[in-house]
């Protein structure tokens, strides 16, 4: 008799236990839903122009977090490994373009220098020069404390990955100093000047770094999507994606194939650290830490392995990170909290992330 | 010398080559140098450093070159050892030369690159030419990798010369032998030796605190917290392979429940250490739960992505303007009143017996548990998680009850932290400690006690020893984990699986292979081989 | 458990034990000092030439005692590694120019033992603890952050090593009637009060807003500001707090335009404080007037601001005129370390000043003893840097009151005009 009660306890609790679930989804979902309506319908505190600044600030930063977040995603993708120091490559790329930068803005011309004389092109050497040490960074990172560990269960490459990173932070910060170096902009890319438009008596500036940064993003994420696609190493970084055996047996270079995969996430974050770097102007040792945080949480909240995901992760996060507090009418301190819950209660109701898992699939 | 040899002897060159430029980059090269030459009684300095200590470092790694190179194959004749030493210690030599002739320029021409190379003051380049002139400093460079790479190839070349390598087997493999006469034969005289064994360490145990001075004393007793935590999350991640990324947010709460119920400061409720300290471990245990609920059915990663998260906003919540009326905000929590014992407050003598109590506590219940039906509970959650639940195993209790309970782990370890340094904040609860933790159990080796013990030793010890290299400390540290996982993939100590013992035959000691597939895999289905 | 573990173990610990019971650093004597101390020893003046063991045996704590040839060593507790490195190493270059311009006390020379504390509690009381067990360590400027200093406090206390910070500005830190600690940092209730009864009175601001880091110096200081505002009779109408370590606030600074305020104070550092300046313009704050605290002073603000920066405020200790001392100790630190003072914190002169201060209290209680060596009274020198007064620094003139609080003069107020930090209106 006692084996009956107990086992239908050990019932009930089960029962119980699975409406746990949903139900703390719900609670949150409610309370969230009950602080938007008191923000946005009862008190008022915003006008339209600081939702679209809030809304401009959200694109921005979402469009950079996106960037971040693929390079995670094709990783996590072909090797079920999280490169925690993706953060460090995009740092990397942020320093480069920033020494483009000076070295530029130190040769003179005439008046000027080449920095201004040759505005886009010199940014287009940034770029060039940004992703190339961040693709030979990722490059290098694989060959040395990745590859060795293939056969390894999971968590060795992670303490790896954690190892490497620790060790590029400091590296750079014992090369070039603990300084926050500033970024000099060519004239064209001012920071904080942008097109003015006036909405409700006010000027909210589009800052011209912040539609670069975001045009930019657009434009990589395409270039990524139709590589992945349609080319022969997207289709070969899908086969490896998929079975790396049969891939190998189907006569594709496993090895070379995972190499460039690094090359291609390194250069992803490299062009977005230079954009960092154009955008917000601050580089030093420390700034990829918390970028490769978020947007490990981006990739997540897309559903690792999914490169649409990952895109779709990274836009969501930047705007839950700028207009949610508004909208909730919470402290901005918060905002990495309020990031964290909304994770959490997406992941309760589809563990897999947003749009599912699996970078092989076909999707939208 | 075949072509392929004299390639791959010429980029280890290259590599090496590489590294020293890196290392004269941060100034590793003086740090390095003047530590040998400390050795000696000379005094060096970092930024304007002796020669001698150069010329040291160099040497230095100039054998580490030329050992490398002649080691390259394994049964290469003595003389392509000596030629592979002499390749690899030409490109070295020309690399480290390139060097010095780009100081050189910099230096007639006047140009300080101290902004952005930080170390490349003037001073230093000179030293770096060792003070002689541009010729002859560059010369030396070249001349001194070239040389000491000899050397080292010449090292290893009468290493493997017939007669030493015997002479070395025999030296070795006497100890071995001594270790196991010592242990004992027969069960009974293993049984003696276990005790002496057990019985010089509880001396030792007991003595230590009061001999080695507070110093010691606080840095054994966060170590001795650091095995608790390790304990713990070895439960979570190492036994019932959950990948926990906020571990630290557990400990986070132990301590706080400690702080706030008793110190003067936020609230006033002098609740005393040892109610404290249970409600800590009550309250850590049921955060396991709360976290744990909701996530059960999260595959490995998204669970650490979501642990992740929980960490953070523990510790930015703890660092709120929100709350600062209820945790004391980013000022932390001053002046948290410790036990007493026999009216007297606790010293760090008393704290360090503590911690070992704890300690020793800690190891108990995760033995216990290990060798229970639930350590063997985990072991099936971990191996594969399908296959447990096909086989009656009650998945989800079971992994609720490791997260709680090496949460309750961390709450302990947490309470005696916050009461031992009579303060906490929210900026120590970081994400870096919930790392440090997990590279403590990973390159301790997972799943096992000793492993957790030398893992706390090497992460917590290690560090206070490579005071020495200041600095330098962190980016040692990095490149010590990355090597560590290369060399040794399943940690100092690796975990042996349960195995049948029969009677007559001894148990195989190191079960090939198995130690490092008994580590966690994706539970869930995992199509994709690896 | 494995055959072998067992003695592997106990060569583990032994091993420790071996590096523990190995003696604290003693650095090795050179004969050459030895001659120059025995020949300083007897032309030295007035010491008292009262036996070593009188003076010591009524000293509580004992005395620190030096044979001739070795140094007597300041000691520090600062971020080396990890984000907030640049203040550690900052504050650690100054002082150990302060060492090596204080010369010698009696023959013997001063040494700086700078260590890595992480900043926070645990490295703090581990580098206290490690000093605390070494003799020859006599004082400590630091520790740099607050919760370090806050851990190590109560370990020096119970062997009386006095501490001066030169930036731990917790207000908590000197009200727990500790004898040994000392700081020379702005005390945030006099910066805080006094900026906003300038906020009030002088620039004639109604609406303020409050934005803060989050860490403990700028939330307090926001704090203090936001309270003695409002007694004033103006009115706080928003704060919020940024994470510090990002680079787009523009967010937080909408939401802040939004409430139309005349000012923003901001607690907190440079790297923030330029980051939220140049963002101003472009979230509608471009009327407000950005106000400042010690922590955003310095040339570094203007190189990151730029235009931007033109009438930004902050506030800088009063008397820290740019004076030659200022002047020689900029080209030394600029000489030695490759980048102008300031560039990493705004601690650089503040970091000189308290080594220095320190080791100018040391040589006033120390003294050679009839067998030759030098002697420190510990307790005596508690009580010597606790009843500093009138000492001249870079960064301000010090004054410890009997609480430790050594800098309790109101700021000044600077503004940027045309690139440059001039004084602002009275």
């Amino acid at each position: 008799m006692t084996a009956d009660t107990s086992s239908d306890l050990r019932r009930k609790s089960r029962q119980l236990i699975k409406l746990i679930r949903p139900l703390l989804g719900g609670i949150v979902g409610l309370f969230l839903v009950y602080r938007l309506y008191i923000v946005l319908i009862v008190e008022h505190p915003y006008g339209p122009d600081t939702w679209t600044r809030l809304l401009i600030a959200g694109l921005i930063l979402g469009g950079v977090y996106s960037l971040v977040a693929i390079g995670y995603t094709l990783v996590y993708g072909i090797l079920f490994m999280i490169n925690f120091a993706h953060g460090e490559v995009m740092m990397i790329g942020a320093f480069s373009g920033y020494f483009v930068f000076e070295a530029l803005n130190a040769i003179k011309i005439q008046d000027s220098n080449f920095l201004n004389t040759y505005a886009y092109f010199s940014v287009l050497i940034a770029f060039i020069v940004g992703m190339t040490v961040s693709a030979l960074t990722g490059y290098f990172l694989e060959k040395i404390a990745y590859r060795p560990l293939r056969k390894a269960p999971r968590l060795v490459p992670l303490i790896s990955a954690i190892g490497a990173s620790i060790f590029l932070q400091n590296a750079v910060e014992l090369l070039f100093s603990p300084q926050l170096r500033n970024y000099t902009n060519p004239t064209f890319l001012t920071r904080g000047a942008g097109w003015t438009i006036n909405i409700n008596h006010s000027n909210v500036i589009i800052p011209y770094t912040g539609v670069f940064s975001f045009v930019l993003s657009a434009v990589l994420l395409i270039i990524l999507y139709t590589i992945v696609r349609k080319t022969r190493l997207g289709r070969a970084m899908r086969a490896v994606a998929l079975d790396k055996k049969t891939a190998a047996l189907m006569g594709v270079d496993v090895d070379s194939t995972i190499s460039k995969t690094f090359i291609l996430s390194g250069a992803l974050a490299g062009a977005a650290g230079v954009m960092w770097g154009i955008h917000n102007g601050l580089v030093y040792y420390y700034t990829g830490f918390i970028p490769g945080i978020k947007a490990f949480t981006a990739a997540v909240l897309g559903g690792i392995g999914n490169l649409p995901g990952a895109m779709l992760g990274g836009m969501f996060l930047g705007i839950v990170e700028s207009m949610g507090p508004a909208a909730l009418g919470i402290d901005f301190q918060l905002k990495d909290v309020l990031a964290f819950v909304i994770l959490i209660v997406v992941l309760i109701f589809k563990p897999s992330g947003l749009l599912g898992e699996s970078l092989a699939e076909e999707k939208v | 010398m075949k072509k392929a040899a004299l390639r791959q002897s010429f980029n280890t060159g290259i590599i090496f080559g590489i590294a020293h430029i890196f290392c004269v980059l941060i100034a590793f090269n003086a740090m390095l140098g003047s530590l040998l030459v400390k050795i000696v009684g000379i005094k060096s300095s970092a930024t304007t450093p002796l020669a001698s200590a150069l010329i040291a470092y160099a040497v230095l790694l100039g054998l580490w070159a030329g050992i490398t190179a002649a080691r390259r194959k394994r049964e290469a004749s003595g003389k392509e050892r000596l030629q592979a030493s002499l390749i690899t210690g030409f490109s070295v030599g020309l690399m480290a030369a390139l060097l010095v002739a780009v100081f050189q320029v910099l230096l007639s021409d006047k140009i300080n690159p101290r902004d952005y190379l930080t170390n490349l003051s003037f001073p230093f380049m000179r030293a770096c030419l060792f003070q002689l002139g541009a010729f002859l400093g560059i010369a030396a460079n070249f001349l001194i990798f070239f040389l000491s790479s000899f050397l080292g190839g010449l090292f290893v070349f009468i290493w493997n010369l017939p007669a030493v390598t015997s002479a070395w087997h025999k030296a070795f493999s006497a100890p071995k032998v001594w270790i196991a006469k010592l242990r004992g034969e027969t069960g009974k005289q293993r049984r003696i030796t276990n005790i002496i064994f057990y019985a010089l360490l509880f001396a030792v145990i007991a003595i230590l605190p009061i001999e080695w001075g507070s110093y010691w004393n606080y840095v054994m007793g966060t170590v001795g917290l650091y095995v608790i935590l390790g304990l713990g999350l070895n439960i979570i991640v190492g036994l019932s392979g959950q990948l926990v990324l906020g571990y630290i947010a557990f400990f986070a709460i132990g301590a706080y429940t400690m702080a706030l119920l008793n110190a003067p400061e936020p609230h006033n409720w002098m609740w005393g250490f040892w109610p404290a300290l249970i409600l800590a471990v009550i309250l850590a245990a049921l955060s396991g739960l709360i976290i744990g609920l909701p996530l059960m059915r999260l595959r490995g990663d998204y669970l650490a992505i979501v642990t992740l998260g929980f960490g953070e906003i523990i510790r930015i919540l703890l660092k709120s303007d929100v709350l600062t009326s209820f945790t004391g905000g980013p000022r932390g929590i001053q002046d948290i009143h410790g036990p007493t014992l026999f009216g007297k407050p606790f010293n760090d003598i008393d704290y360090m017996y503590l911690i070992i109590l704890a300690v020793i506590l800690a190891i108990y219940i995760y033995n216990r548990l290990q060798h229970s039906r639930t350590g063997r509970a985990w072991l099936a959650v971990r191996e594969d998680e399908t296959v447990a639940r096909a086989t009656g195993v009650d998945t989800q209790r079971y992994k609720l009850l490791a997260l709680m309970i090496g949460a309750a782990f961390a709450g302990l370890a947490g309470a005696i932290y916050a009461s031992r340094n009579a303060f906490t904040g929210p900026d120590e609860h970081s994400l870096m400690a919930s790392i440090n933790v997990l590279c403590l159990i990973i390159v301790g080796g997972m799943g096992n006690i000793p492993g957790t013990l030398l893992g706390a030793f090497a992460l917590k010890g290690l560090p206070e020893i490579l005071r020495e290299v200041e600095n330098y400390r962190m980016l040692v540290f990095g490149a010590l984990l990355v090597a560590m996982m290369i060399i040794r993939p399943e940690g100092l100590i690796p975990s042996q699986r349960p195995t049948l013992e029969l009677p007559e035959d001894s148990p195989n000691p190191n079960p090939p292979d198995l130690a490092v597939r008994s580590e966690a895999k994706p539970t869930g289905e995992d199509p994709h081989d690896r | 458990m494995n055959k072998f573990l067992k003695p592997v173990f106990v060569l583990c610990i032994a091993a420790f034990l071996f590096a523990g019971c190995a003696p604290a650093a003693t650095p090795a004597p050179t004969a050459a000092a030895t001659e120059a101390a025995t020949a300083a020893a007897p032309t030295v003046a007035s010491t008292t030439a009262a036996a070593p063991e009188a003076v010591c045996a009524s000293d509580p704590f004992g005395c620190a005692s030096f044979a001739p040839g070795t140094t007597v060593k300041i000691g520090m507790g600062a971020p080396m590694t990890g984000g907030n490195a640049s203040y550690g190493i900052d504050i650690s270059q100054g002082a150990t120019i302060a060492v090596a311009d204080a010369g010698d006390v009696h023959g013997w020379k001063f040494e700086l033992d700078a260590e890595d504390d992480q900043g926070n509690a645990e490295g703090g009381a581990a580098v206290a603890n490690k000093f605390a067990s070494d003799p020859s360590i006599v004082a400590v400027a630091g520790h740099i952050f607050s919760g370090a200093t806050a851990a190590a406090v109560p370990i020096y206390e119970k062997v009386g090593i006095p501490m001066l910070s030169p930036s731990a500005t917790n207000p908590a830190l000197t009200t727990t009637g500790s004898k040994v600690f000392n700081r020379i940092a702005f005390t945030d209730t006099n910066q805080g009060s006094a900026a906003a009864d300038y906020l009030f009175n002088t620039l004639k601001v109604k609406n303020l807003a409050l934005v803060h880091d989050g860490s403990d110096y700028g939330k307090g200081l926001a704090d203090i500001v936001g309270a003695q505002f409002t007694k004033d009779g103006g009115a706080v109408v928003v704060e919020q707090a940024i994470t510090p370590g990002e680079t787009d606030y523009t967010a937080v600074l909408s939401a802040v335009a939004s409430k139309s305020p005349d000012a923003l104070f901001f607690g907190g550092y440079t790297a923030e404080g330029a980051i939220i300046c140049n963002q101003m313009k472009q979230t509608g704050l471009d009327k407000a007037i950005f106000f400042g605290d010690d922590g955003t002073y310095g040339a570094d603000f203007l190189t990151r601001t730029g235009a931007n920066g033109e009438g930004a405020y902050a506030s800088i200790a009063p008397a820290s005129p740019d004076s030659a001392a200022k002047d020689a100790f900029n080209t030394a630190y600029l000489d030695q370390f490759g980048k102008a003072p300031g560039t990493l914190s705004p601690y650089t002169w503040a970091g000189y000043d308290a080594a220095a201060a320190l080791a100018s209290v040391v040589k006033t209680v120390a003294f050679v003893g009839s067998d030759g060596k030098l002697y420190v009274p510990r307790t005596a020198l508690v009580t010597a840097v606790r009843n500093l007064k009138g000492y001249v620094g870079l960064s301000g003139t010090f004054t410890c009151q009997s609480n430790g609080e050594c800098n309790v003069d109101k700021p000044q107020f600077v503004v940027v005009k045309s690139g440059a930090w001039v004084p602002a209106q009275q």
